[in-house]
């Protein structure tokens, strides 16, 4: 094998021009998916980072059978006693990958300023747990102010725009209305702890954030619409489920359990989007790297006719030439793929060092570009690029195997 | 038994829609140790005649056996074997692989055979000497003349102690004083190791060495088709 393999290397290194080509054509189409893939995988990441801790989603969240369809309607009959929060934020931490369970309510209504109102929609949590889960990502969007605070019952954030169109800033005092779960109207006395970025300008003027006592004080309730849980690892995500769904089952209650993504809708489709994209690209470098393999093995092929001629005349077989052509193919794309990985991770450096930011569509402030080694992904893809090349490689190869001994040794 | 015996051998080529009647009907029988020239005229169906003794093509009709192996009953791959143990090639153009040096192009008929490394390099090296090339033996073709590379043609055809070899124009693309030096060692080799070698060619100084000249005419062997 050692000497067909050093054959082969050379006869790759005969026309350096052509073989160049082709060797960079397969390495820029390789660096082109794997940087790609390695900015997907750290979008993918920064997005998980901002539905779980940001958006403050945890990684599974369990409603009361029926909720997500009805629950607007009929709110109390969907919703978590207190009895019941205990019983499932017991049950979740009950388990070593679970973090913490927490109770949450959402309210929407109106907030004042005295002069002006606007709507808004607030999460109901428990200060102490929503640090807990928002962990790392609190100091990528900074509140101006305080957090919401145990202390401070009817302090509340607001976020950016609708601070700024009610002028309600850290300090100043507010009403926020809404109608109770029975239907009556209720206001309540407020003072703005802290404005937050929500990092989406379509949520920006309405978002609040309330205590979960607040919150069940604006509402009339002493109920949760959901409990949110927080893993050690979001790749326990489906086993959690499973897990918690069983348990709940066993302990006589009808719960319904969400995963992170398909909470947040715009993991989902930025997924899908990429996706496609990642598709797309992936299709095109397919088709350079066949084509410039496909055309750099059939010059090959036509111009070592008497070559193969003379093998096959010592002896050599078909299978042998093919054998033999195959192995170049492959040869070229192992190192197209390492001028490839070299081109990876020499552009991975330069956006490390210096990184540079964009504002992403619906964003409201710019994001760093960044773009994840994905050393899995290079390897896999070095083996994909070794096959596709050889099988590229096959069609030449097999006509090369296919001359007949004495045409080949004719061939001018 | 003979090394090589032909009956009745025909071949056809067809060119668009008219065929070719390359051979019409060849009888030849050659022993081993013979050192025996075709020739004759061009077009007279000389390199065809050599391409059919080194199973690298297949008759029309009639039979061939080489080495008392029917030829013509034999699959491509066993074809391949019959070339790798039994015949040993020597070419007009020499055609060396230009990517692998003096020792690397004798060393190959002996690794398609499946030689190690080690066997192959020791084999290829006794036969550049015996071709008075040990100087050359890291040297790639383009860098020998005309002369040095036939040698390495002949080392090469020689490695693996083929009971057969077919030359076909041996000296044709050489100078005279390097064809005669080829033929000498072709003579020597012939005689030293009664190696077989059949070869075409239309040069009177390699016609003048060989000790039984064929000579084809239109497809037929008209004079030396029986030993004499």
């Amino acid at each position: 094998m050692k000497k067909w393999t050093k054959l082969a290397m050379r006869n790759i290194m005969r026309n350096k021009r052509r073989s160049a080509t082709t060797l960079l054509a397969i390495g820029v189409g390789f660096a082109a998916i794997t940087l790609f893939y390695g900015y997907m995988s750290d979008v993918y990441r920064g997005l998980r980072m901002s539905a779980v801790q940001g958006e403050g989603l945890g990684h599974l969240t369990i409603y009361k059978q029926g909720w997500l369809e009805k629950g607007k309607l009929d709110p109390e009959r969907y919703m978590f006693s207190q009895a019941e929060i205990e019983r499932v934020k017991r049950l979740a931490e009950e388990e070593k990958d679970v973090i913490l369970a927490t109770p949450q309510i959402q309210v929407s209504g109106l907030v004042s300023n005295g002069t002006v109102s606007m709507i808004f929609i607030a999460q109901g949590v428990i200060p102490k747990d929503d640090a807990t889960i928002k962990g790392t990502w609190a100091a990528l969007r900074p509140i101006t102010g305080e957090p919401l605070s145990e202390r401070k019952s009817y302090g509340v954030e607001v976020a950016h725009d609708l601070a700024k169109y009610l002028n309600l800033g850290p300090g100043k005092d507010g009403v926020v209305m809404a109608a109770t779960l029975g239907g009556q109207m209720n206001a309540m006395d407020a003072q703005v702890v802290g404005v937050y970025d929500s990092g989406s300008d379509a949520t920006n003027d309405k978002y609040m954030r309330f205590t979960f006592d607040f919150a069940q004080s604006l509402y009339d309730t002493r109920m949760a619409e959901k409990i949110v849980v927080l893993l050690d690892d979001w790749r326990k995500t489906e086993r959690m489920r499973s897990v918690l769904r069983t348990k709940l089952s066993h302990a006589g209650i009808e719960g319904e359990i969400k995963t992170w993504n398909e909470l947040s809708l715009f993991y989902t489709k930025v997924r899908a989007m990429f996706g496609m994209i990642f598709l797309f690209i992936f299709c095109i470098v397919l088709v350079i790297v066949v084509m410039s393999t496909v055309n750099t093995m059939g010059m090959a092929v036509l111009e070592r006719t008497r070559e193969i001629g003379t093998l096959r005349a010592l002896g050599l077989k078909r299978r042998g030439v093919s054998q033999l052509f195959a192995l170049e193919g492959a040869l070229l794309g192992l190192l197209g793929s390492l001028i490839g990985a070299a081109l990876h991770v020499t552009v991975w450096a330069l956006i490390r060092a210096f990184p540079p930011t964009y504002v992403p569509p619906g964003a409201s402030s710019p994001v760093p570009l960044t773009v994840a080694l994905a050393p899995q992904a290079v390897v896999v893809l070095v083996f994909c690029l070794i096959l596709l090349s050889l099988v590229a490689a096959i069609l030449p190869a097999r006509h090369a195997a296919g001359q007949r001994v004495v045409d080949a040794l004719g061939h001018v | 038994m003979a090394l090589i015996e032909m009956e009745n051998i025909t071949k056809d080529y067809r060119l668009g829609e008219t065929i070719v009647r390359a051979l019409r009907g060849i009888d030849l029988s050659i022993d081993r140790g013979e050192f025996i020239a075709i020739w004759g005229p061009s077009g007279s169906g000389k390199t065809t005649l050599l391409n059919l003794i080194g199973a690298i093509d297949e008759p029309t009709g009639g039979s061939l056996s080489i080495g008392g192996t029917e030829v013509r009953a034999l699959s491509d791959n066993e074809r391949s074997e019959l070339r790798s143990e039994t015949i040993g090639f020597i070419f007009q153009g020499f055609n060396l692989v230009p990517v692998l040096s003096a020792l690397e192009n004798v060393m190959l008929p002996l690794q398609i055979k499946g030689a190690s490394a080690k066997v192959a390099r020791q084999k290829a090296l006794d036969r550049l000497r015996e071709v008075g090339l040990s100087e050359f033996v890291d040297h790639r073709p383009f860098k020998m003349s005309g002369g040095q590379q036939q040698r390495v043609a002949i080392a090469r055809a020689l490695v693996n102690e083929p009971s057969l070899v077919i030359a076909d124009e041996p000296t044709a693309n050489l100078d005279s004083e390097t064809a005669r030096m080829i033929i000498d060692l072709m003579r020597q080799l012939n005689e030293k190791d009664r190696t077989t070698f059949v070869f075409s060619t239309h040069d009177q100084r390699l016609l003048d060495r060989v000790e039984r000249l064929v000579r084809l005419e239109d497809g037929r062997i008209v004079d030396g088709g029986a030993r004499s």
